[in-house]
């Protein structure tokens, strides 16, 4: 059984626990929380959340930050939006917003590898420049009247389950066997440990990190498509402030900001988690404006378990290489 | 003289005096100098904040939840003197600490605790603005007016004026006196420096690193709670969603004023004048008749072109400082 029991030692399966944990406890109080509905909705409505911790988990995993997912998804949503409702066709729309989004990662990349500006900075700069952009194409409206179509592609079931569900979780499994399965998806996290072994090793190093950025806002473009499905119309600030919450959603799921360690399937239980949460307090009868206040404490709380963890691991990993030295 | 003040500075002060010069030209009554002085109202929140986290950023962290009690302390300060009915200077006082004592979590759980500061301030960030709401849900006050009804020496904290200066260009000079004398007259400061240096060095040095550490926080926090405190004045009512769009602008101006976003370098000097040269921007752009909307669009094309080009890249720095000496080399 030491499959078995690897798998009981990973991060994420801490997660995992946590989220069955939550559902139990939330069904325990009102057991309409454990109906199939339930779950179909909650996973429904973090879709959104997924795609975005996806695309950002690629780049903590570099040790870099993309805080522009917001303004992307806002932006692509918004173009989207408008070529559809002027009975554009949807794989235009489709298109041009997956190429915003990847466009968006370049410019990023670009700054981070050859302007050297530290992401942190890069990411907030382009966010508050793409809300511009935003604005300024929209010309400061909503993008409303978008064809029941498109809208429709959110509700398709198929064997019960929604399909768009279904896509991304298949995506997301593809993704994780990429990153832990083939030497390629292996660079990312190697980068993110070690840039200059990476280096030495020979890893093309800038170009995986500019990759990095690519996928994040190609994924920042496909969740603003989710966007524009699931809620039908596209505000200016559409997305304002998701950038932090897919942040905590990678750190909830065990990714690490300083880069290297952390899988894609837990920062997708993350945000299920950090979705699920709002879902609860509807069906444990709390007001609504409990919500960030328990996010932010569980956040903390769960960051600071897990250094703690981590620091008396490293202790005791210390203590035994030193045994094994003297002995 | 001249060789004494960092370049960068003095880049941003020709910088100022251009904007001046430029919106001065497109709309005049940018000249009058009673609107100058009143528009530092519209930053002073941004600047306090961004001194104290410049602290923060130089010893190699960052705090982001700042934008969250400043709500926070607006929330607490309307409270406890409008609801609870204490004193508004008791209350105040209250406020401010309490935004000290959400620094000291922060403070605590980075430095004692080990975890990265981007992720604490981001829990925190999420469970102030958090407890701002609660507070505000559970004392049943409508969200959108928030509350009001302060006494008229409350309001004049940010609106009043002794000889003809603004309150809130006073309180800017003080709030910058107290962090560049902390950060470089005293032995704190230099702990400051030698902590985002190398925190190794520094705790072999004798230096209580995480003490420092956790107190600049601490002040981070206490800073967002004046801040929250003169805009709750400023708006004459307290929110919870004060300060929530100040993020974007305080690491702009921790950034723009020279300060390495990886510790270890930077001053409150430039702090100052980024802040007062983003503040004096959005005054002319929105005289200039750009509409408030469109101004992040300056300020990220301002803060990449500046991180990038002009001299806070040490790389870029390094190159240019090459190819200058050759020149010199040539000539003489």
């Amino acid at each position: 059984m030491p499959r078995v029991r690897k798998i009981f030692k990973q991060r994420e399966f801490r997660t995992f626990l946590f989220l069955v944990l939550l559902f139990m406890v939330v069904g325990f109080i009102n057991s309409d929380y454990l109906s199939l509905q339930n779950i179909d909705r909650s996973l429904k409505s973090s879709l959104l959340y997924i795609v975005l911790a996806v695309g950002m988990t690629f780049v903590l995993l570099t040790g870099n930050l993309d805080i522009s997912v917001g303004g992307t998804l806002g932006l692509s949503a918004a173009v989207c939006g408008t070529i559809l409702r002027d009975g554009g066709n949807i794989f235009l729309a489709v298109i041009t917003a997956i190429l915003i989004g990847a466009i968006i990662g370049l410019i990023n990349g670009f700054g981070v590898i050859k302007l050297k500006i530290s992401s942190f900075i890069m990411t907030l700069a382009i966010l508050s420049i793409t809300r511009v952009v935003q604005v300024i194409y929209t010309d400061g409206k909503w993008v409303e009247n978008i064809p029941a179509n498109f809208k429709e592609l959110s509700n398709i079931d198929i064997f019960g389950i929604n399909l768009l569900s279904f896509i991304v979780i298949v995506g997301v499994i593809f993704v994780q066997l990429y990153l832990s399965r083939s030497s390629k998806g292996r660079y990312y996290n190697a980068i993110g440990d070690n840039a200059g072994g990476a280096i030495s090793l020979g890893i093309p190093v800038n170009r995986y990190i500019a990759y990095s950025f690519v996928i994040s806002g190609i994924c920042a473009s496909l969740a603003g498509l989710i966007f524009v499905s699931q809620i039908g119309f596209v505000s200016t600030n559409a997305g304002a402030g998701i950038e932090l919450t897919v942040i905590a959603a990678c750190v909830l799921g065990g990714v690490s900001l300083i880069g290297g360690i952390g899988t894609v399937v837990g920062a997708g239980l993350g945000a299920i988690i950090l979705t699920s949460i709002n879902s609860a307090l509807v069906f444990m009868k709390v007001p609504a404006f409990w919500n960030d206040t328990i996010s932010g404490s569980l956040l903390i709380i769960i960051v600071v378990i897990d250094a703690l963890l981590a620091f008396h691991a490293n202790k005791k990993a210390k203590k035994l290489r030193l045994n094994a030295r003297v002995l | 003289m001249l060789n004494k003040i960092p370049k960068w500075n003095l880049t941003l002060f020709v910088l100022i005096i251009a904007e001046m010069i430029v919106f001065g030209m497109i709309n005049p009554r940018f000249w009058n100098v009673t609107i100058l002085l009143n528009s530092f109202n519209d930053f002073i929140a941004i600047s306090i904040i961004g001194f104290f986290v410049t602290l923060v950023v130089i010893t190699g962290g960052i705090d982001i939840s700042g934008v969250s009690i400043i709500g926070l302390t607006s929330v607490v300060t309307g409270l406890l003197s409008q609801v609870v009915g204490i004193n508004i200077w008791g209350s105040i006082l209250c406020a401010i600490l309490i935004g000290g004592l959400c620094g000291l979590l922060n403070g605590v759980l980075i430095a004692y605790g080990r975890v990265q500061a981007m992720v604490i301030t981001l829990g925190g960030m999420l469970l102030y603005s958090g407890i701002a709401i609660v507070l505000v849900g559970l004392s049943g006050v409508s969200t959108y007016e928030g509350i009001s009804g302060f006494p008229e020496d409350f309001s004049s904290i940010a609106n009043g004026e002794v000889m003809g200066i603004p309150h809130s260009v006073i309180l800017f000079i003080i709030m910058f006196l107290i962090a560049y004398i902390l950060l470089h007259r005293t032995k704190y400061g230099r702990y400051i420096y030698l902590t985002g240096i190398n925190q190794n060095t520094a705790d072999y040095s004798g230096i209580n690193t995480k003490r420092i550490i956790a107190s600049s926080y601490v002040l981070s926090g206490l800073s967002a709670g004046i801040a929250g405190v003169v805009l709750t004045s400023y708006l004459g009512s307290a929110r919870a969603d004060y300060g929530s769009e100040y993020l974007m602008p305080i690491l702009t101006v921790v950034v723009l004023g020279g300060t390495l976003i990886t510790g270890g370098k930077g001053g409150v000097v430039g702090t100052a004048l980024a802040s007062i040269l983003l503040g004096f921007m959005q005054i002319g752009l929105q005289m200039a008749g750009v509409s408030t909307q469109y101004i992040g669009l300056a300020t990220g094309v301002l803060l990449i072109v500046s991180v990038a080009f002009l001299g806070i890249n040490p790389e870029f720095r390094l190159n240019m400082k090459r190819i200058l000496t050759q020149k010199q080399h040539i000539g003489g």
